[in-house]
């Protein structure tokens, strides 16, 4: 009974309403900016609440917090340009249905799959979230290793009719995620001894330039064609149509969950892996992948916000926090003199139920300004191009230099919009190179630990692995997407751009 | 009204030229070293609404990290000596010379405050057959190269904390785990990846009270208030006192050569803020000892964290550079 | 379209330039201290770089073999002047945000943006280009506090007396 009256008491507090909605209507524009982060924008939030009440703090926060991931999905459709890194996968499928003049229907339907998602995502938060982090803590080095490479086949489903082209792009992301100093050990590399390469490259400079500068360039071709004019009759998707994709949101909404709940992994992993999902079972698109297929949009988007209550379940059960905002969530409570850990759920029940309540809120919040609104958004791709490149530019340049106030990330950013747009003109694939950067990491880190564990010992691992219900599983995966990709069927899909004659 | 506009464009034509005497006159930019929701963000972001009262200006706070704080320092020593950009860090520059990273720690700065400093603990996961400090050094010992200890890279807590362990008991063999963080390699710990980490109290208090982890030994002098139970290490090894008490810390600093005026304001400024309840509770549950000094009180306390650190990574045989190199006395 | 693929003007070098890149990039990997061991921080560089090695290889070879596209001109349908403009005004851009501060190198870059792209009026150009920064700076550096390049434009100053001058207002 007063799990409910937590639940509720967002609700019914007008005043934690209007902070819920703020937040979530905010968020949508800092997921939506590349550049801004949903980690900064919270962050940025917690000195400016400092003397707020804990819950309307906290209110505000997780609008900004389930808005931001919904945001980032508004500018990978309308500009191609990924809000952040978890609507990478959005963007493939997404900004061509928008390039059609479908920009109001893509939107419409990746709000409806997001706020599915998200529902997913609370319902297992509220229900399972003690089973739900045991069973996350319980990943070992090696099988955080196996879902590195799990992720990583899906080389093979952004390769478009390229193999050896996919496979060089993804193998060279990998190394872009390897440069600076190891974070395990500290040493140097590919740092060619400059210091501002010791943090890395930031894979949100890379992903800015491949996408949203090297698409912007290439539409330098076609300045004298008008825009593209937007169809924007069926902003709220038919029933028939979110019936036909509920069960791969719904499947994708599980991946969310569980990516997003492991400490190690987040939206961004999530999404991506639910993508290639939805190109595997679904056999007959309407559209073929990376044209502007639904599906393609629809299992992202219900991936990454499914993400968001995932990454919830360790921290309110433990402590822990399961990807970088919940991290900042920790110190705000920290901060409002509360102490995340696995005693919050016995000594404040409340908080709990309270943050279930209010991400249900916010999720709601979202539908309705999701919904409206998407006649506006979409004209922005009406705009003459003249007045819309020049600004992509801009915003490209200050996002990246706002991902870190740095001028390195400024000059990365250019860098590989210039290399990505020769890499369209050549038909070499951008995705493989962003899903290599984002990760590296997690396969690097993951083999190096799984390897030191059984002291350099190959067979160690391997025997390590085949004594494991949980790595047994996911090799299994493994050999099954291999075995499936093998017989390289020709597709129609082609990366290259065809210049005009 | 006309006052304020000539005012305005008085402004415009003289501001680069701002006079320190009315420090500060504009926002101030604070670069934390690590990045958000780590421990350093949060005892920043709670620490400077206070201070920001006492000086009447804004503190923006932006997350600068990198290189284990190299690239932050870099930063603000590349800035104007005004007062206007404070560096907030952890005690990892202290270890910068002999580690090769950089030619400057904060003995080539201006301490405005070190705030305080933490304690570390070794905690081991439930069910490892050990239960303090002697039964694990004697497993170990036992176990050559079994136990899985975490780490946080050359230079860090655990690697000093192992170093003055390694320096007391000969012939320790054990496997290092490497981790980016003491939160993940704390998260690794409950999932049995680990068997033992020496991290900071603040970080592992929560986990060890609901019984996740077990505390084996305090890596201090006494036992602390916040768990009483556990005995501190100079009772199983009574020749680490010499290093002891020994902790990270957290500090903020400013640029060398910055105004006097400015300093004096500043160290005003978060000397009081420091004294303010909430952040006094905030630390104290956390586990952190307030130190809140500044001036000659600082520079002492920042020379021998650096002579004891610097020393004790020498001998262990993963500095880049002597300590003698850089006239560091030995402790 | 035949389905034979053809190869595009400066594609054979642009796979030839990927393939020597890959290379020094293998060599610097075998330069990561500790290489050789499993874990060592050189074992996942050294696969990638191997990898990247191969398959840029079997690129080169495909696309030597691929006949020359017979119409297309590398001065007009891959690297055409206005894109080359472009990429230049990005790189003075890029060059002067630091020294010369951001409000001032934005203006230029979007004034001559629009000026090379939308071709409009000049007065409509300056406004849109005015317009357009201030939303820039009002949601980054004002709403969001990221504090851009001041460079020679002393804004924070102007802030502070701004918000000095509201504060006496009221």
């Amino acid at each position: 009974m007063d799990a409910i009256t937590y639940f509720l008491s967002s609700w019914v507090s007008p005043e934690l309403l209007a902070l819920t909605a703020l937040g979530t209507f905010l968020g949508m524009y800092v997921g939506a900016i590349p550049g801004l982060s949903v980690t900064m924008a919270v962050s940025i939030l917690i000195s400016f609440t400092f003397s707020w009440d804990v819950n309307n703090a906290l209110c505000l926060m997780v609008g900004v917090y389930m808005g931001g991931v919904y945001g980032g999905s508004r500018t990978a459709i309308l500009l191609n340009i990924p809000g952040a890194p978890s609507a990478i996968a959005t963007a493939l499928d997404g900004y061509p249905l928008a390039k059609k003049g479908l920009a109001g229907e893509a939107i419409g339907l990746s709000t409806v799959m997001s706020v599915i998602g998200g529902f997913i995502g609370i319902i297992v938060l509220a229900f399972a979230a003690p089973l739900v982090s045991e069973f996350a803590l319980s990943f070992q080095p090696r099988d955080y290793m196996l879902i590195g490479i799990l992720g990583i086949m899906l080389v093979g489903s952004l390769s478009g009719n390229n193999m050896s082209k996919g496979v060089l792009a993804g193998a060279f992301g990998v190394l872009i995620g390897t440069v600076g100093l190891d974070p395990l050990t500290a040493e140097e590399r590919f740092t060619f001894g400059v210091v501002e390469l010791w943090n890395g490259i930031n894979p949100v400079a890379v992903m800015i330039g491949l996408f949203g500068l090297s698409e912007a360039l290439s539409q330098l071709h076609h300045m004298d064609k008008t825009s593209v004019k937007q169809v924007i009759n069926s902003v709220i998707p038919k029933l028939k149509d979110v019936r036909k994709h509920l069960p791969l949101s719904l499947q994708s909404s599980t991946m969310g969950v569980i990516v997003g709940a492991l400490p190690g992994t987040g939206g961004d992993i999530a999404a991506l892996m639910a993508y290639d999902h939805a190109k595997r079972i679904t056999k007959n698109p309407t559209t073929p992948f990376g044209e502007g297929a639904k599906e393609g949009l629809v299992a992202p988007e219900a991936a990454n916000n499914a993400a968001v209550g995932g990454a919830y379940i360790p921290m309110l059960t433990l402590g822990i926090p399961g990807d970088a905002v919940t991290a900042v969530f920790i110190g705000a409570l920290f901060i409002h003199g509360l102490n995340p850990g696995p005693l919050l759920m016995v000594e404040k029940p409340d908080m709990f139920w309270f943050t279930v309540g209010n991400l249900t809120l916010a999720n709601l919040c979202i539908l309705i300004f999701g919904l409206t609104g998407i006649r506006l958004f979409a004209k922005i791709v009406e705009c003459p191009k003249g007045i819309l490149i020049p600004l992509i530019f801009l915003l490209s340049i200050v996002g990246a230099y706002a991902i870190n106030n740095s001028i390195t990330d400024v000059w990365w950013m250019l860098g590989f919009g210039v290399l990505g747009y020769f890499m369209k003109m050549y038909g070499y694939p951008v995705g493989p190179v962003i899903l290599g950067v984002i990760l590296s990491r997690l396969i690097d880190e993951n083999w190096r630990r799984a390897i030191l564990s059984e002291q350099e010992s190959l067979g160690g691992l391997f025997s390590g692995i085949l004594t494991s219900p949980l790595s047994l599983t996911l090799s299994a995966a493994i050999i099954f997407i291999l075995w499936s990709n093998l017989p390289l069927k020709p597709k129609k899909l082609s990366w290259r751009i065809k210049p005009e004659i | 009204m006309k006052k304020h506009i000539i005012g305005v464009l008085t402004a415009i034509t003289l501001s680069t030229s701002t006079v320190a005497a009315d420090y500060p006159s504009k926002d101030i930019q604070g670069i934390i070293q690590w990045g958000a929701g780590g421990s350093t963000d949060t005892v920043m972001r709670s620490i400077s609404p206070h201070a920001e009262k006492e000086l009447g200006a804004d503190i923006i706070l932006t997350n600068k990290t990198g290189g284990v704080g190299a690239i932050a320092m870099k930063y603000v020593n590349g800035k104007k000596a005004d007062g206007y950009t404070l560096l907030m860090g952890a005690e990892n520059p202290q270890m910068y010379k002999v580690l090769g990273l950089s030619d400057i720690d904060y003995n080539d700065m201006i301490a405005i405050n070190v705030l305080a400093r933490g304690t570390p603990i070794f905690v081991a996961r439930n069910d490892a057959p050990y239960n303090n400090m002697q039964e694990f050094l004697d497993y170990a010992k036992a176990n050559p190269g079994e136990v899985k200890i975490g780490s946080t890279g050359k230079g860090g807590l655990t690697s000093i904390v192992m170093a003055m362990l390694e320096s007391q008991v000969k012939d320790l063999k054990y496997t290092s785990i490497p981790y980016n963080g003491d939160g993940p390699a704390l998260t690794a710990l409950q999932g049995d990846a680990i068997d033992v980490m020496p991290a900071v109290l603040g970080a592992t208090i929560e986990h060890v009270k609901a019984g996740r982890m077990k505390a084996i030994g305090l890596v201090d002098v006494e036992a602390n208030k916040l768990l009483p139970g556990v005995a501190p290490i100079t009772e199983t090894l009574p020749n680490m006192e010499s290093y002891l008490p020994w902790g990270p810390f957290f500090g903020v600093f400013v640029k060398k050569d910055t105004p006097k005026d400015a300093v004096e304001k500043l160290q005003n400024a978060f000397h009081k803020a420091a004294f303010n309840p909430d952040f006094i509770s905030l630390m104290e549950k956390r586990g952190f000892t307030i130190l809140n000094i500044a001036g000659e009180e600082a520079e002492y306390f920042l020379s021998g964290y650096r002579s004891t650190s610097s020393w004790l990574v020498h001998e262990a045989g993963f500095a880049k550079h002597s300590p003698a190199d850089f006239n560091i006395p030995k402790p | 379209m035949s389905r034979v693929l053809l190869r595009h003007p400066g594609e054979a070098l642009f796979s030839l330039a990927v393939l020597v890149g890959a290379a020094y990039l293998f060599w610097q990997a075998f330069h990561i201290a500790d290489a050789g061991s499993l874990s060592s921080p050189a074992s996942l560089p050294i696969a990638a770089s191997t990898i990247m090695v191969i398959s840029a290889s079997i690129i080169v070879i495909k696309t030597l073999r691929m006949p020359l596209h017979p119409e297309l001109r590398f001065s007009h349908h891959i690297f055409p002047p206005i894109i080359a403009l472009v990429m230049a005004l990005l790189l003075i851009f890029g060059l002067a945000l630091e020294p010369v501060g951001f409000l001032l190198s934005a203006f230029c870059f979007l004034l001559l943006g629009f000026v090379f792209l939308y071709r409009g009026k000049m007065l409509w150009n300056i406004g849109l280009a005015i317009t357009s920064l201030a939303l820039v700076y009002l949601i980054f550096r004002l709403i969001f506090q990221v504090v851009l390049p001041e460079g020679i434009v002393p804004e924070r100053e102007w802030l502070a007396q701004l918000a000095q001058w509201f504060e006496t207002q009221e």
